[in-house]
């Protein structure tokens, strides 16, 4: 592992710990105005506050062991690439679910026409912008969409959207 | 045990069994689709059936999930599953010596006799288990899912605190809604939707699926050219002697892998296929090619989910995410797994376990009959079956209540899964410690009710007392072997 990946990780992590600790921070508040316990010695804001510490305790020993990395003396070493992964492709992909959640749920697109489009999008991005794959995703969306339809509203009883 | 196999050949049960072992094996077939995202999500749908015909479903899917993972380690040295890496280093050797057929056939006969070695095990020892853990009180479920939920955060891989953060934060997810013990909304800040918490099968979709999907788009889109077998699949009557042993052998070593938390398939065929080539006559063959490095992984495989279904159904402890989803499975049917499911629903306790072994059987006829048509299944683009697979998520999430929250749910779990992968955290302690999170306080609330308080108490009942011993010491090996290394060289030299 190259000395700028093992920099890059160490810096996720504590990324991550930051996250968590701000996580730990709603289990507290939400814990505090909890009633306190009545009938059983628990109560109900104890496990908020269990879970709450340990995610404390646990996340600053990753954020102590990625300052430990973060510290460790620079080698020359030679970055290799050697992954061809695109995150680009990734992103585009969850956008466009997002977006096809949103245009199902707040726009109340039809089904059809926003899965086609969906598989189309996704399809696309991930094979290659060509003519050919446009047409070739479009039509397998407009066959799953139809599909899955017939089969949630014929046998199950469940319009989607 | 026999009305369990009689209810199983019933045409709709044994139709479910067989569609199931079928859409397993093809989605074992395809490197980055895995058995515990086809049941995640088909788990929707069988919302709507009966429990035993869910349970059949999607024991066939396990099964076939896990087998079919073979086909594409051998023929093109991609796991269609990571239970399957193992079997890549002998398999596909032979494939290019010409002997994929051999390689097959050795392949898929190991992984019905481990099924069925396991199954013996499932069948012998669940009834008997579910009797003893009757026993159990509060205490000693507590003390349970705390030593499962350790050991998972141990095994899993990277780091053991970033295990133990994933299990936590998993728990922590489970906190909102409300609190079934006192009736009051805890952790909701005024949000209606979250008063009935986040739905377990959003979770489970969105933190496996959507963020595998997201993951596997990122991947470089290739398309394979398979080398499909052209002879019939040649097993012979020496084989019985020849791998007879080393058949037993890995399909014991992987019932018993499989029956401990959070180490998994991979892990049982790895260890087998360690143990075939330290007992081994001819050691320096493996990984050239050699027979019995296909028989101890995919005998061993198949194998751990027997023993992972053993805890599952005798105590409602989940060993990896695939059987996390299966109780799912069950209390979307308001069953509970544990001891008391074989006296509340022996028909489905027995149903799992009849529905194993058959499983098993289809999955050989499907296999040895299919195997070159099923190899194609790899020449699907895989950005048309992703883009499928997103929408089956969507609707998935949607069919259990016919919302949108619990989709808009499911796509922020898909984000969180993947900033923990990306942060190395494993998802495997992060599902299983939101399933467990629920079991884990309310047996500690009833456990302190109990004792008005006293914590202590859990030290004088033997079982709980073992059960957080073992927790323990899962805790402490890592630190005491990495000890005890430096110790060695030292007396080595």
């Amino acid at each position: 592992m190259s000395q700028s990946q093992t920099q890059r990780e160490a810096i996720g992590d504590l990324i991550c710990c930051a996250l968590v600790l701000i996580g730990s921070l709603i289990l507290f508040i939400g814990a505090s105005s909890l009633p306190p316990p009545r009938f059983e010695p628990l109560g109900s804001a104890a496990m908020p506050r269990i879970l709450g510490f340990l995610l404390v305790v646990l996340s600053a020993v990753v954020a102590l062991q990625a300052v430990a990395k973060l510290r460790q003396p620079k080698t020359p070493t030679v970055d290799i690439e050697a992954t061809p992964n695109s995150p680009y492709r990734g992103l585009i992909v969850l956008a466009a679910l997002i977006v096809y959640v949103f245009a199902l749920d707040v726009l109340q697109l039809p089904f059809l026409i926003a899965t086609t489009l969906f598989v189309t999008v996704t399809g696309t991005a991930m094979h290659r912008f060509a003519a050919r794959s446009i047409v070739i995703h479009g039509a397998l969306g407009l066959i799953i969409a139809v599909l899955i339809s017939t089969v949630f509203s014929r046998f199950l009883g469940i319009e989607i959207g | 045990m026999l009305d369990a196999f009689i209810q199983l050949f019933e045409l709709q049960n044994i139709l479910f069994l067989v569609l199931g072992t079928a859409l397993g094996i093809v989605v074992g077939a395809i490197p980055g689709l895995t058995a515990s995202m086809l049941i995640a999500l088909t788990l929707p749908l069988t919302f709507h059936m009966d429990p035993v015909s869910a349970v059949t479903l999607l024991i066939g899917e396990y099964v076939g999930g896990i087998s079919g993972g073979l086909i594409t380690a051998i023929l093109l040295r991609m796991p269609g599953t990571p239970a399957s890496i193992v079997t890549t280093f002998d398999g596909y050797p032979m494939a290019q010596q010409n002997k994929a057929e051999r390689a097959l056939a050795l392949g898929i006969m190991a992984s019905v006799v481990g099924g069925i070695i396991s199954w013996f095990f499932l069948a012998g020892m669940s009834p008997a288990l579910a009797e003893f853990a009757l026993q159990f009180g509060p205490w000693e479920y507590f003390a349970l899912v705390v030593m499962a939920l350790v050991m998972l955060a141990v095994l899993a891989q990277g780091s053991l605190a970033k295990g133990l953060l994933a299990a936590a934060l998993g728990m922590a997810f489970a906190i909102p809604g409300i609190d079934s013990s006192i009736g009051q909304a805890r952790l909701t800040f005024g949000n209606s939707a979250l008063l009935t918490g986040f739905g377990l099968l959003p979770v489970l979709i969105g933190a496996f699926a959507i963020s595998q999907v997201i993951r596997d788009a990122c991947a470089p889109q290739m398309t394979q050219k398979v080398p499909v077998p052209q002879k019939r699949l040649p097993i012979f009557g020496s084989d019985v002697k020849t791998h007879g042993l080393n058949m037993i052998r890995s399909s014991v070593i992987g019932t018993w892998i499989g029956l401990l938390p959070g180490i998994g398939a991979n892990i049982a065929a790895l260890v087998s296929y360690s143990t075939a080539k330290q007992v081994s006559n001819e050691p320096e063959k493996f990984g050239k090619g050699h027979e019995p490095g296909v028989v101890a992984g995919e005998a061993a495989n198949n194998a751990s989910i027997g023993g992972a279904l053993i805890p599952l159904i005798t105590m409602g402890i989940p060993g990896s995410v695939t059987e996390a989803i299966l109780i799912g499975a069950l209390t979307i049917h308001n069953l509970q797994p544990g001891p008391l499911l074989f006296q509340n629903a022996p028909e489905v306790a027995y149903g799992i376990i009849a529905a194993y072994l058959v499983a098993n059987v289809i999955m050989l006829l499907m296999m040895w009959g299919a195997v070159k048509y099923i190899a194609q299944v790899v020449r699907i683009p895989r950005s048309a079956l992703l883009s499928v697979v997103l929408v089956f998520c969507v609707v998935g999430s949607y069919a259990v209540n016919s919302n949108f929250t619990d989709v808009w749910v499911m796509v922020a779990f898909g984000i969180i899964g993947l900033g923990l992968e990306a942060a190395r955290v494993p998802l495997g302690p992060f599902v299983i410690g939101f399933v467990l999170s629920p079991i884990a306080e309310e047996q500690l609330r009833a456990s302190l009710m109990m004792t008005d308080g006293d914590v202590t108490e859990i030290l004088s009942r033997p079982y709980a007392l073992l059960f957080l011993i073992l927790a323990v010491l899962t805790v402490a090996w890592p630190a005491v072997v990495a000890r005890l290394k430096p110790a060695r060289k030292e007396e080595m030299k």
